[in-house]
């Protein structure tokens, strides 16, 4: 057997935790079909074996259990949470999901309409309305910028044959990750790991995922997504950042932290702390196989809307030319290493971390290396990477605002916008 | 001894279950509750399972303890003690916790406010420090203050005005309730916020902020022996203050359902319904709980596969019974999809209600919802904040933390009777109150969606 298993024995509680993934995400969404694989694998929760949706649900919920399939750019997961009681019967099912999806055309129909009034939901959410453009403006081209859960088109263009031919090209069991967390024996967590990957076993698996990233984009871009009767202004912004793990990422962990990473960095004492202009301003590198964003963000008020914008970039200009100091430095590496033992405090934080490390390709034990690598870093290795990454004149900027609001005042910035969007087209 | 141990409980409500009751017992551990001789009440769940502390420090104070037109005080001032004080400048508060590793944070409901850091044991001095100099030393000066109404007012945009589902859940305890403090929203009127003086936030800070009116929860790697020791040394010399009874008004019975209805930039619709329910501490606060499950937890719940699965009405529902020290709401939330309108999904919501109070629920379907609350309870209970976060609320709300185990208990011994007893006395239209939010047709662009939006 070619899966590999972590377990993380706990006594803690009487909960059950297991998780089994794939390497293979919304990347491997067809042309044209973005959303493809989300759809695959919630169709796949629809039904499975002899039970239909309505049967599978029950026989779900009778055990107080939850059984959830999470797609990510780069993975796909199916995520269960049970009582140790029912853990067998749970696997049970679990692995019937894997093994024998229904995939109806009858619940694919319904699953189009319901992904379809999704959309509705992203949109009436401000935040979650910014990010959507930002992915799909960030970096044309790019494999991350596709949007997981599609588009109003893609999603009328999906079949349900189709779909079930995907679910069977991504559910190896040659590339199976397996997780279980909590009161059970390592041997009883390998004859459940084996239960979950005998259902996919045999299957070849699908061919790796293009990730060819292109080249980030020249100049500053700006977008204004516009939705009316807006107070406030969902601001992000930001540009391509290494992939997980790299040395550049490591190197960058404390610029990120330092910028935007806490409380007390940068942009929450500039924006926040000082003027009072946002209730949180923060930065984030994005963890994902290739590169993805470094995207900051904000939610300034619509009269300070573009004083905000323009104080971020200003801010962004100096530390890409100045770097963070030393106290900084020193600050963002205890920060960072001293936070270590909360990301891995229970037996399911230490189970979902290994299975998601190994899905991104990272060494086994990756967390455990990360103290040595961030002590190790020089202030001229956190220079150079700056200086490699961080590109405050080649970023991209969407705003959601009421346009009429933010609109003049951009364009007496000088930071006038490439493009208004209205807010319910995508 | 300065300290009285007065309660010590197993951290399970299944203590002393009979062998075979199909219970798996956790690891034992102990909640332990002392008394400081000022009035300082101390939870600790010593838990060496991983090397870090939480430490929160849980105030009996909330918005239901503010006058109206002050509305927002209790929030406000949460963000207030996050500034100076007099051994610590602007800023250092996190800059320590953060220097840690740790992290901190605060919020504030209804019945209480409570301050979280979460550190490495190593650094638990810092924090005991840190949290016994600011509940004594607090600088508020108009500068602080002005920086924070910005922020609050912020946030109030963010969470309210641009949001639907806080306008709408806003508008429905406004609707629901006339004279209880709960009829106002937790972060405040915006008039408020805006006008809110110093001398009134001094005051609120000399009134409620005192070790009597304050409960410290400790969970993780510290012993008991080292944790009374460092608490005695920085609160032990802070004297009690008279903390006054603020005795909220008792809400009427409701004599008719009431109704409001507003317009959103929104392609669809969204269903607010609150039916008058009771306090966290009736008796009848597991049930409504538990027929909130059986109403829309999991997708083979009541209401979820009637709205969402069979009649592919909405996208989501929700139903729960808020956790208030006084009767507040049961409430249940649809977001509708386009093609249908609140009013089907009234219908059909009447529709499954009257279906449960006319033929009791069977043996098996309780059975199913007993499991989903058990797996919802030790869900709750995992980490380190989520068990000092749970003993705190109950501990501040309901005047002990054993309120815990002890619904924990209720919810699984709910019979069809009490399901059945429960719809037919609370899910009635007299005790109901309905928000309904509905598109604007002029905030659409009238472009469409065809999703084909080049990059």
């Amino acid at each position: 057997m070619t899966t590999r298993l972590h377990v993380e024995p706990s006594f803690a509680g009487p909960l059950c935790w297991f998780t089994a993934g794939v390497p293979a995400g919304a990347v491997l969404d067809p042309e044209g079909l973005e959303g493809f694989t989300r759809h695959a694998a919630e169709l796949a929760r629809r039904g499975a074996g002899d039970l239909d949706r309505a049967a599978l649900d029950e026989a779900i919920d009778r055990l107080g259990a939850t059984i959830d399939l999470e797609v990510d750019r780069d993975w796909i997961a199916l995520s269960a949470t049970c009582l140790e009681r029912n853990l067998d019967r749970a696997v049970e099912l679990a692995a019937a999901i894997l093994r024998a999806p229904q995939m109806s055309e009858r619940e694919h129909g319904i699953l189009q309409r319901e992904t379809q009034h999704e959309l509705d939901d992203v949109r009436d959410d401000d935040a979650s309305l910014v990010e959507r453009h930002f992915q799909r403006l960030c970096a044309p081209g790019h494999p991350y910028g596709r949007t997981v859960i599609g588009t109003a088109g893609s999603i009328a263009r999906f079949e349900a044959a189709a779909a079930a031919r995907h679910h069977e090209a991504l559910w190896s069991g040659e590339r199976l990750t397996v997780g279980v967390a909590g009161p059970i024996s390592p041997a009883r967590a390998d004859e459940l790991a084996g239960a979950l990957s005998a259902a996919v076993a045999g299957r070849p698996p699908a061919p790796p995922p293009a990730l060819d990233v292109p080249p980030a984009p020249q100049g500053r871009r700006i977008y204004v997504v516009d939705k009316p009767q807006r107070t406030q202004c969902q601001l992000v912004l930001g540009h391509l950042a290494p992939p997980y793990g790299s040395d550049d990422f490591v190197a960058l962990m404390p610029v990120e932290t330092a910028f935007g990473g806490m409380f007390s960095a940068r942009l929450m004492q500039e924006i926040r702390v000082k003027r009072g202009w946002s209730y949180g301003a923060s930065c984030r590198m994005l963890r994902s196989r290739a590169p993805h964003w470094f995207r900051i963000s904000l939610a300034p008020t619509r009269e300070v809307a573009v004083d905000a914008l323009a104080l971020t970039l200003e801010l962004y200009e100096r530390l890409a030319e100045d770097g963070i100091t030393a106290d900084e430095h020193e600050l963002a590496v205890r920060h960072l290493t001293g936070g270590l033992p909360f990301s891995i405090a229970t037996a399911r934080q230490r189970m979902r971390l290994a299975v998601r490390h190994e899905l991104l390709g990272l060494a086994s034990g990756y967390p455990a290396t990360l103290p040595d690598r961030l002590a190790a870093l020089t202030p001229q290795a956190v220079r150079e990477a700056t200086a490699r990454w961080l590109r405050p004149r080649d970023l991209c900027a969407v705003l959601v605002a009421t346009a009429d609001d933010v609109v003049p005042a951009l364009e007496r910035a000088g930071l006038a916008p490439a493009e208004i969007i209205p807010w319910d087209v995508y | 001894m300065p300290w009285t141990l007065d309660i010590a409980h197993p951290f399970s409500p299944h203590a002393g279950a009979p062998a075979g009751a199909g219970v798996t017992a956790p690891r034992a551990l102990e909640v332990r509750r002392h008394r400081l001789h000022n009035g300082l009440t101390l939870l600790h769940l010593a838990d060496a399972s991983a090397p870090i502390v939480s430490y929160q420090t849980w105030l009996r104070v909330g918005s239901r303890h503010e006058l109206p037109g002050q509305t927002g005080m209790a929030h406000l001032f949460e963000h207030l003690m996050f500034n100076q004080t007099r051994a610590h400048p602007a800023g250092e508060f996190d800059l320590l916790i953060e220097r840690t590793g740790g992290d901190t944070n605060a919020a504030t409901w209804v019945d209480w406010t409570y301050y979280r850091d979460s550190v490495p044991e190593r650094d638990l001095p810092t924090v005991v420090e840190l949290e016994a100099d600011r509940l004594e030393n607090l600088v508020l000066e108009s500068a602080q203050l002005e920086s924070e109404r910005e922020v609050v007012a912020n946030e109030r945009m963010q969470r309210v005005d641009d949001d639907i589902d806080g306008f709408a859940d806003e508008e429905l305890m406004r609707l629901a309730f006339r004279v209880h403090p709960y009829r106002w929203p937790t972060i405040g009127w915006m008039e408020d916020i805006r006008s809110m003086s110093l001398d009134q936030v001094r005051r609120f800070y000399r009134t409620f902020y005192a070790p009597n009116n304050a409960t410290l929860v400790v969970v993780g790697a510290v012993g008991e022996a080292e944790l009374l020791e460092l608490v005695e040394r920085r609160y032990g010399h802070l004297g009690p203050a008279s903390i006054p009874e603020v005795a909220a008004p008792e809400e009427p019975a409701q004599d008719g359902e009431r109704r409001a209805r507003f317009t959103k930039p929104t392609a669809a619709a969204r269903l607010l319904q609150g039916y008058r329910a009771v306090g966290q501490g009736h008796p009848d606060w597991p049930v409504l709980s538990f027929l909130a499950a059986l109403l829309t937890s999991g997708p083979s719940s009541r209401l979820y596969r009637r709205l969402v699965v069979e009649r592919e009405m909405a996208t989501h529902v929700d139903c729960d019974v808020a956790p208030f020290r006084d009767p507040a709401l049961l409430r249940i939330v649809v977001h509708l999809t386009r093609e249908h309108t609140a009013e089907e999904a009234e219908a059909e919501i009447a529709d499954v209600i009257g279906r449960l109070a006319t033929a009791p629920v069977s043996e098996e379907e309780l059975e199913k919802v007993r499991s989903v609350v058990e797996t919802d309870f030790w869900a709750e209970l995992e980490g380190m904040d989520g068990r000092a976060e749970a003993l705190g609320h109950f501990e501040t709300t309901l005047g002990d933390f054993r309120r815990l185990f002890d619904t924990a208990a209720a919810l699984v011994r709910v019979s069809a009777e009490d399901v059945q007893r429960a719809v037919r006395s609370y899910l009635v239209p007299q005790r109901r109150s309905t928000v309904i939010i509905d598109p604007d047709p002029a905030a659409l662009s009238g472009d469409g969606d065809d999703g084909e939006v080049e990059a």
